[in-house]
């Protein structure tokens, strides 16, 4: 059986890895278009302030799983001859293809935003070379207020420079965090020296002779800065799919064994569009947990399994923001109109915590600076389980994994 | 391979096993350093108890273990004996892997800021914490050994599907 992998990330790595593990007769070839070893992408702030660390995955994959990585870029599917061509020219024939081709930044059509010194967060390459522009520049404005802005905003920041995050909803990390939530963590940034702007929209990018010299913003007041990073958001990466008959919305669709509307053709990752395990509806996940999960499972299901996805939580985020731990999962925000739902909120001085309920199920959760055993939260939310008479404890503290075990005489449990 | 088992019923809740596992990981390794150590080295296991059931919860080493396939820098690997170890100069402390432990046993080094797990004392024939149980409420056996009705009871309630 001969796989062709399109994306050389986690979800195609983890998927080519479950190939093999299925079926160690498979040929596997793995096409990375960004012609780079596999690395982890979330470790790419770290690469603005120190271009030389080593974030790749560790150790002689290729020789150890047994598969072949091209550094080369597919240009296009032939889905009746079952084809993929590269960009070379070559064409490379497959039974089974996997599209992991990820998500890429949204850039918002601003006057002046295309050229020098506008740079947006996605790969290696474009830490390394924001690194670079930072050691020029003495203050830089980030485009939106999401995770990877802070976080580039926090690595531009701590490399000395003046930032100025713009956010043009009224609150940061809009859809990622609650509401307290998002004001407690922009809190934490401001006094650590980041301006945070909030409904504001950037209206222009103010150049001199093709040099940047700052933003307009919509309330018509202007910034200067030296450089400035469009983290507007990710959009699935739908190129290679175009005008293959593949079912797509915002992302690609799959099916629940994470096939796709064409035959021995599946997708995983970023660029898939599936069931949000609390939303009730689709979504796109733009985690690298949930790619790392489909790519497993779309590649056990390629060698022949049959294993089922039942979707995923596109909340599902932890971070340090300056050395204060935070963490959201799930539904964090219910609709204030709703009455289907239940938050619990203990607001303290020095820590946050809030659980969301949907009758006596937890569907979100959201921890600042007190998340030891969040794990057993996330689980809860994910496996929809009825709480009963534990909510209370739960939104204490005092909740921890025995609380689950019904007591079974002889229970025993390995490790 | 050998696992280690925990068997509810004998637990008395005396915390010997947690001892064992700080000692075993503090700085010289004896209970005079992993008391006067400070921090205080975490211990790695954690004696529960709830209403009717005392235990130590303990890392399972899972075959899928969420930690290890949510760790977004590559500090959380498999080892060669199939222990779910760290690399810990690679850790950022951004607690991924706690969020996705559906059994609450990663905890943090606060002073460090890095995840701290389990290394099944890789080292050592017999694991601290089952040397140091009085009952044998943590034995360390060999899981084909066991019968299956048992190995089947392992199977908890209300978690899901992470196999151990
Ligand atoms: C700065 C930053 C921080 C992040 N932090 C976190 C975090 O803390 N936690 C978390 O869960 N997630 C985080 N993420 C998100 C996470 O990185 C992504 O969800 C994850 O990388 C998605 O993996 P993927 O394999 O689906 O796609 P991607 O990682 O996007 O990879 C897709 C690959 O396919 C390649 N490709 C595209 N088209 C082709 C083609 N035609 N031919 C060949 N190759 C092609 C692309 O070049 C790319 O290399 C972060 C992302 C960024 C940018
Ligand atoms: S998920 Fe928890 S129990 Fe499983 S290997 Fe990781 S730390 Fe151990
Ligand atoms: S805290 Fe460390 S070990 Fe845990 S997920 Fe983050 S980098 Fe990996």
């Amino acid at each position: 059986m001969r796989h062709v992998i399109i994306g050389g990330s986690i979800a195609g790595i983890s998927a080519a890895k479950a190939i093999r593990q299925s079926d160690p007769s498979a040929e596997v070839t793995v096409l990375s278009g960004e012609k780079a070893r596999p690395y982890y992408r979330p470790m790419i702030p770290f690469l603005i302030r120190k271009g030389d660390i080593d974030i790749t995955f560790e150790g002689d994959l290729e020789k150890r799983y047994g598969f072949a990585v091209a550094y080369e870029k597919a240009a296009g599917i032939d889905v009746a001859k079952k084809e993929v061509r590269l960009e070379s020219g070559r064409n490379i024939s497959y039974d089974r293809l996997l599209i992991a081709t990820g998500s890429r930044p949204v850039v918002p059509a601003i006057p002046g935003i295309r050229g020098e010194a506008v740079f947006t967060l996605r790969t290696a390459q474009d830490a390394r070379s924001i690194g670079k522009s930072a050691e020029k520049a003495r203050s830089a404005v980030v485009l939106g207020g999401g995770l990877v802005g802070i976080k580039t905003a926090i690595a531009l920041r701590k490399a000395g420079l003046g930032v100025t995050i713009v956010e043009k909803l009224d609150c940061i990390l809009p859809g990622k965090f609650d509401r307290r939530g998002s004001e407690i963590i922009s809190n934490i940034v401001e006094k650590e020296g980041i301006r945070v702007l909030t409904g504001i929209s950037i209206s222009e990018v103010v150049r001199a002779k093709g040099e940047l010299r700052g933003v307009r913003l919509s309330s018509g007041d202007t910034l200067d800065a030296g450089m400035l990073i469009v983290a507007a958001g990710t959009l699935p990466d739908l190129d290679i799919v175009k005008g293959t008959g593949i079912r797509t919305r915002t992302g690609v669709l799959i099916d629940e064994n994470l096939r796709t509307s064409v035959p021995d053709i599946y997708a995983a990752g970023d660029v898939v569009e599936y069931t949000d395990l609390v939303f009730g509806r689709s979504a796109v996940s733009a985690l690298w947990t949930n790619a790392e999960e489909m790519g497993r499972l779309a590649g056990r299901n390629m060698a022949g399994g049959k294993a089922k996805y039942e979707g995923f939580l596109s909340v599902l985020n932890s971070s340090e923001i300056f050395d204060i731990p935070v963490m959201a999962i799930g539904l964090v925000e219910p609709d204030p109109l709703s009455r289907e739902y239940e938050s619990l909120v203990e607001d303290n001085v020095d820590s946050y915590k809030k659980l969301v309920f949907k009758g006596s199920v937890l569907v979100g959760a959201v921890f600042i600076n007190d998340v030891e055993n969040a794990g057993i939260y996330t689980n809860l939310i994910r496996s929809r389980m009825q709480m009963g008479g534990l909510k209370e404890e739960a939104i204490k503290g005092s909740l921890r994994y025995i609380n689950f075990i019904r007591t079974v005489p002889e229970q025993t449990m390995s490790a | 391979m050998k696992q280690i088992f925990v068997r509810p019923e004998l637990c008395m809740g005396c915390r010997s096993c947690e001892i064992g596992c700080e000692v075993q990981h503090s700085k010289d390794k004896t209970l005079f350093s992993a008391v006067l150590q400070s921090p205080s080295p975490s211990p790695r296991l954690f004696v529960e108890a709830a209403e009717d059931i005392k235990m130590p919860v303990i890392c399972r080493h899972c075959e899928e273990a969420p930690c290890l396939n949510g760790c977004i820098s590559g500090c959380l690997y498999r080892d060669e004996k199939g222990f779910v170890r760290r690399k810990k100069e690679r850790c950022i402390g951004c607690w991924s892997c706690m969020m996705l432990c559906p059994f609450g046993v990663i905890t943090r080094d606060k002073e460090k800021r890095i995840a701290v797990k389990c290394d099944r004392c890789h080292k050592l024939d017999l694991p601290a914490c089952v040397s140091a149980c009085p009952t044998g409420a943590l034995q360390l056996v060999d899981l084909d050994e066991v019968p299956k009705e048992i190995r089947s009871r392992a199977v908890l309630s209300g978690t899901s599907a992470y196999r151990s």
